[in-house]
Formats: C-alpha cells, sequence, structure tokens
C-alpha cells in the first residue's frame, strides 16, 4: 500500500481505533481516527477529498453509523466507505451497501481481514481513477480529432489546387470548393454519391475506376489533362491504399492550367514580337551600313572603313542573338517537332557537311563524314534536325584551329541512330562541361575570346533533340578535342 | 535600263536598296506596302520586283502568289527579300521558299550590295 493512502477510522471503541490505526500504520498507510460520527463527519467536511478510506462502525453513540454516510454521500459520493458492523448480521451490512457502503467487515476481524478490506476498497478506487483517466483521455483525443478534421477542411477550402477523395466503390466521399469549380460541379448534396452522378468528364471517370481496379494494383497513379469546358485541368489520380496493400479509395488532385498556358502563350507572343520588333530596324542599320562600305555612298578613309566594319560585326551579332531568341520562343510553343516525317539521319547530316566543306576549308580544318553500315529511318522535324547538326558541326569547326580536324559519324545502334561529332580543337574545360547546354551559357577564355556566339545555339540543340525523344551528351578534355553524341529512336511501327 | 520596283515597308530599307540599284544604272520605283506594291507592279509594269516578305498590310507571299497567278504579270521577275528567321536553319529557307512560294530567287535581309545586284543580273538575263 501507498503511504500516500489516509483512512479516517471513526469508532466509538478505541480497541478498535487503535487496532486499525496499528494495522493499516504498517502498511504505509496514515490512518487518522474520530471516536463518534460528528468529528468523522466534521473531518470528512472540513477536507472532501482528504480521504481514500472511511472505516464506519454503524453502531455508535449519538450520530449513527447510517446517518454518517448518508451525510458523507452529500459531501463526497465517490468516497469509499468500508463498515465496521459489530452485529455480523446481512441485514444491516445490505442495508448499509444499499445506501452506499462500498464493502463491509464484520467484527471481530483479523488483521489480515482488516488489511484485505482496505486493500480491495483501494484498487476498486484506482480502477475508478483509471477509468476517469481514460475517458479523460478519450474526450480529448476526440477533440484533438475535431480539431484536426477542421484543421483539413480549412485547408481543403483554402488550397488553389482542386481535391477530390472517392472511397473504394468510387463514392465520392471529399470536395473543396476548388475541385467543385474546375469540374463544375455543384457543392450541394454530392457527398456519398457515385463520382459518376458528381462529375460529367470520362477521362476522369475512366481514370478513378481504373486505379480501383484490383488488377491495377500496381498502378501508383494516373496523370492526365482534361478538357473542361474552356478550362484545361491537370489530373492526377491515385489509390489509397492501407498498410497491407488494399485499395481503400482514391485521391485526385486537380491542378487548373489553363491561366499559366495562357500566361506561357503571352510570353512567346511577346518574345516573337518583340524579337520582330528588334529585328528590322538592325536590318536596317546593316543594310544602310553595307552600302556605305561599299563604296557607294562616296570614298571611306581607312578608318571610317574600320570603325564601320566594327559597328556591322556588332550588329550582326544581335541580329544572331535576336534570332535565337525567337527559336527558342518557338521552341517553348512546342513547334521543335512540328512537321513529323520519316528521315533518314544520314542524309540530313550529309547535307549539313556539304554546306560546311566550304568553311572548313575556309579555316584549314578537314571535315570527314562516315556512315557506318544501313542507317533505319527516324521521325523527325527535318528542318529542325538539320538546324541541330548545322549547330553542332559549325561549332566544331569554330573552335578547331587551322590543321585540326572534324569528323562526324552516323550508325545504328539498337533502337537508336548515334550521330557523333567529333572535333580536334581546344576542348571545353571540366567545370564548365555539365552547364554547356543551359540557356546563355558560353565558355569565357583566352581561346575562345575572338569566337563570337550568343550562347543559345547548343540550349536550342537540346531542346529540339529531346523534343525528339532523343538524348545528346558531350565529352571532352582541354586541349584534345570535343565529341558530341545525338542518340534519337529509330521509328518503330 | 530595266526599270526594278522595291517594295518594303520599311523606308528605310527601300532607300538603301535604291542606292545600290540606282548605283548600277536602274531605274528605279518604290512602294511601302503589299497593297501599294502590288498596284504599282500591274500600273508600272516592271522589269523586276524587289519584294519584302513580312509588311502589315498585306505580305510578300500573297503579293507574289497574285501576281504569279495574273497571266499579265506572271512573267516579271520576283525577288523575295526575307528575314532570316533563324540561323539554325538557315538551310530551311533554301527548300521552304522553293516549295512554298513561287517566287523566282530569294534573298537574306540585311544583304550585301554585291550579292543583291549578282541575284538581279541573273534575274533579269533569264
Amino acid at each position: 500500500m501507498n503511504e500516500e493512502i489516509k483512512i479516517l477510522v471513526i469508532d466509538d471503541e478505541a480497541v478498535m481505533r487503535d487496532g486499525c490505526q496499528r494495522i493499516l500504520t504498517k502498511e504505509g498507510c496514515e490512518v487518522v481516527t474520530a471516536d463518534n460520527g460528528e468529528a468523522g463527519l466534521a473531518a470528512i467536511q472540513e477536507n472532501p477529498q482528504g480521504f481514500e478510506v472511511v472505516l464506519l462502525d454503524l453502531k455508535m453513540p449519538g450520530m449513527s453509523g447510517m446517518e454518517v454516510m448518508e451525510a458523507v454521500k452529500c459531501v463526497n459520493p465517490s468516497l469509499l466507505i468500508v463498515v465496521i458492523t459489530g452485529y455480523a448480521t446481512v441485514d444491516s451490512a445490505v442495508e448499509a451497501m444499499k445506501k452506499g457502503a462500498y464493502d463491509f467487515i464484520p467484527k471481530p476481524f483479523t488483521p489480515d481481514q482488516l488489511r484485505l478490506v482496505v486493500s480491495r476498497a483501494l484498487e476498486k478506487k484506482k480502477l475508478e481513477l483509471e477509468a476517469q483517466r481514460l475517458k479523460a483521455e478519450a474526450a480529448r483525443s476526440l477533440r484533438d480529432v475535431a480539431t484536426e478534421k477542421s484543421k483539413v477542411r480549412t485547408i481543403m477550402h483554402c488550397m488553389a489546387d482542386g481535391v477530390l477523395v472517392t472511397d473504394r466503390e468510387g463514392r465520392v466521399v471529399l470536395t473543396n470548393p476548388a475541385a467543385s469549380r474546375m469540374l463544375e460541379i455543384g457543392t450541394n448534396a454530392i457527398l456519398e454519391s457515385p463520382l459518376e452522378e458528381v462529375a460529367k468528364d470520362t477521362k476522369l471517370i475512366e481514370a478513378v475506376r481504373g486505379v480501383l481496379e484490383p488488377e491495377n494494383s500496381d498502378v501508383s497513379s494516373i496523370s492526365q489533362e482534361l478538357q473542361i469546358g474552356n478550362s484545361l485541368i491537370r489530373a492526377h489520380t491515385a489509390a489509397v491504399k492501407s498498410e497491407e496493400g488494399e485499395t481503400l479509395g482514391t485521391v485526385t488532385v486537380l491542378e487548373d492550367m489553363t491561366y499559366l498556358l495562357e500566361l506561357d502563350r503571352m510570353k512567346g507572343d511577346f518574345v516573337a514580337m518583340v524579337s520582330h520588333e528588334l529585328r528590322s530596324p538592325i536590318s536596317a542599320i546593316e543594310q544602310n551600313i553595307n552600302l556605305i562600305l561599299q563604296g557607294l555612298t562616296g570614298e571611306l578613309s581607312d578608318k571610317q572603313r574600320h570603325l564601320l566594319s566594327r559597328a556591322k560585326e556588332r550588329s550582326r551579332g544581335l541580329l544572331e542573338l535576336i534570332n535565337d531568341l525567337l527559336e527558342i520562343s518557338k521552341i517553348d510553343a512546342g513547334m521543335a517537332m512540328q512537321r513529323k516525317e520519316p528521315l533518314q539521319v544520314e542524309e540530313v547530316v550529309k547535307g549539313v557537311v556539304e554546306l560546311m566543306e566550304e568553311e572548313a576549308r575556309a579555316k584549314g580544318v578537314a571535315l570527314r563524314i562516315t556512315i557506318n553500315g544501313p542507317i533505319k529511318p527516324v521521325l523527325g522535324d527535318r528542318d529542325n534536325l538539320e538546324g541541330v547538326f548545322n549547330n553542332l558541326v559549325n561549332n566544331a569547326i569554330k573552335y578547331t584551329p587551322a590543321d585540326g580536324e572534324v569528323r562526324v559519324e552516323v550508325e545504328t545502334d539498337g533502337d537508336y541512330i548515334k550521330t557523333v561529332v567529333v572535333d580536334t580543337g581546344i576542348g571545353i574545360p571540366k567545370g564548365d562541361l555539365p552547364r554547356i547546354f543551359d540557356k546563355f551559357y558560353r565558355v569565357k577564355s583566352e581561346k575562345t575570346r575572338g569566337i563570337v556566339g550568343t550562347g543559345l545555339g547548343l540550349s536550342i540543340v537540346k531542346s529540339i533533340v529531346e523534343a525528339h525523344l532523343g538524348s545528346i551528351s558531350v565529352e571532352s578534355e582541354e586541349g584534345k578535342g570535343t565529341t558530341f553524341t545525338v542518340v534519337l529512336p529509330r521509328l518503330t511501327r | 535600263m530595266a526599270k526594278i520596283l522595291i517594295v518594303d515597308d520599311d523606308p528605310d530599307l527601300v532607300e538603301a536598296v535604291s542606292i545600290i540599284l540606282e548605283s548600277k544604272g536602274y531605274e528605279v520605283s518604290a512602294a511601302y506596302g503589299g497593297i501599294e506594291g502590288l498596284e504599282k507592279a500591274k500600273t508600272e509594269n516592271p522589269d523586276l520586283i524587289v519584294l519584302d516578305v513580312m509588311m502589315p498590310d498585306k505580305d510578300g507571299y500573297v503579293v507574289c502568289k497574285e501576281l504569279k497567278e495574273d497571266p499579265k504579270y506572271q512573267s516579271i521577275p520576283i525577288l523575295l527579300l526575307t528575314a532570316v528567321v533563324s540561323k539554325i536553319s538557315t538551310t530551311r529557307y533554301t527548300q521552304q521558299m522553293g516549295m512554298e512560294t513561287e517566287a523566282d530567287d530569294y534573298v537574306d535581309k540585311p544583304v550585301e550590295p554585291e550579292e543583291l545586284v549578282r541575284r538581279i543580273e541573273t534575274l533579269l538575263s533569264k
């Protein structure tokens, strides 16, 4: 027993009081005694929660045990009262129990009997406390659940993205206002209805039903674009699984792309517009410089000729930059794969190499092309692929000093057509390699100073190759040369 | 000497081309838009037309098509002035222009004066 346990003994017989006190004190309890009913009641009234157990003699002069008990019930109904009865009659015990005593112990009793009765009472008290604690905890967690629910509801309501949750039967169990708006469904009375009655979009319904199909249990999510009214919605539908892997329902997150697409289109229009507006005046400037340089407006001094040549070079660079920007804006607008047709890559490459021969010769660079074996066709946009190889070969010549070599090889590599452009040029520093496909990235060094470029070429090349589902990679060693490898998937039927 | 009509909405470009052609002794007349160009082509009956592609009122392709479809004017050689849309696929123009327009030749803007004169001489000698 615990020393914090306080027990009140109310008995008119000093022997009983002393006996109880002696026995229970040994058990570690704190015992308070009262020699009559009034004194006992007063002690309880003074501190209603002060005692865990009251040992109460039923037959006392003055206030009887029964009267004390009734009075105690008013002060502290949960106080455990163990009745001591000298008569040992069942009647008085039953009556006491009826009035709310917890237990009784007949006189005379042995110390063991007393200990047993008290410990039983204390056990009961402990259980009561435990039950109370559990009840409080349950109430608290219920309150937490309610808070959590309201938190989730608030989050869902504030989200710009739509959320639609169904159970495993495909009934809608949760939606937010964004979802209602995007799917054009009313908010009223849709909960618990089958999805088919709520949403009209068949692609969405198919996705939800598809994810719920048991044979599709390996499908984790479906992403698709839905055209609803004038809006373009991107929808990600995923299964909700239990720990055992059982499908419990679905969650669909809806993203309104309309605004984004419009913005993208506007950006493209803007870039194209600005580029055109910039290009015309620069063309005119260069045209006029050409005239003057040609001597059509009178003789020029050497100094004037030199300055005008520089001006022409600069305006030419500007024009190239604008052209590249236009190209980029076209690729952003999804025009990199506009005209798809079956193509022979080696023929495209051959055409490009022929065009570049003059330039290579002028620079004293040997330009060679090797085509290894039969080449399968690819599906591609001829103009854009031409641009890719044009750029790579042109770069290779640009960055290769006189007496160097540029080699172009085309071969079939499994399901891919591999084109390699190898040069013996100045190479690219290791640190710059990962960034050379970035927009506006140019390697700046003593060796590249005399080379004109906009820094957009390779990023355009990469965009076009990727639009063809291909890939481009680069290897290089400074001072030794650079190898670009373009891999394009071959046409399969 | 041959009479050449220059059609371009950019007056600076018209002037530049005029200077080049006049220096070679050509008689030059100018129009500053597609509609005006089409009219002058019909009224002045030039020996050759230098025609800009991008013009706001009526673009060069349309002007070219209308002239080439008219038996009265289809024999007038047309040299299209194009702006290079992209460096990366300069070559596409060689093919596209040939395929998509009925112009007799084309030249990128800005053009080297000698190149322009050479093209015009070639077209006129045909």
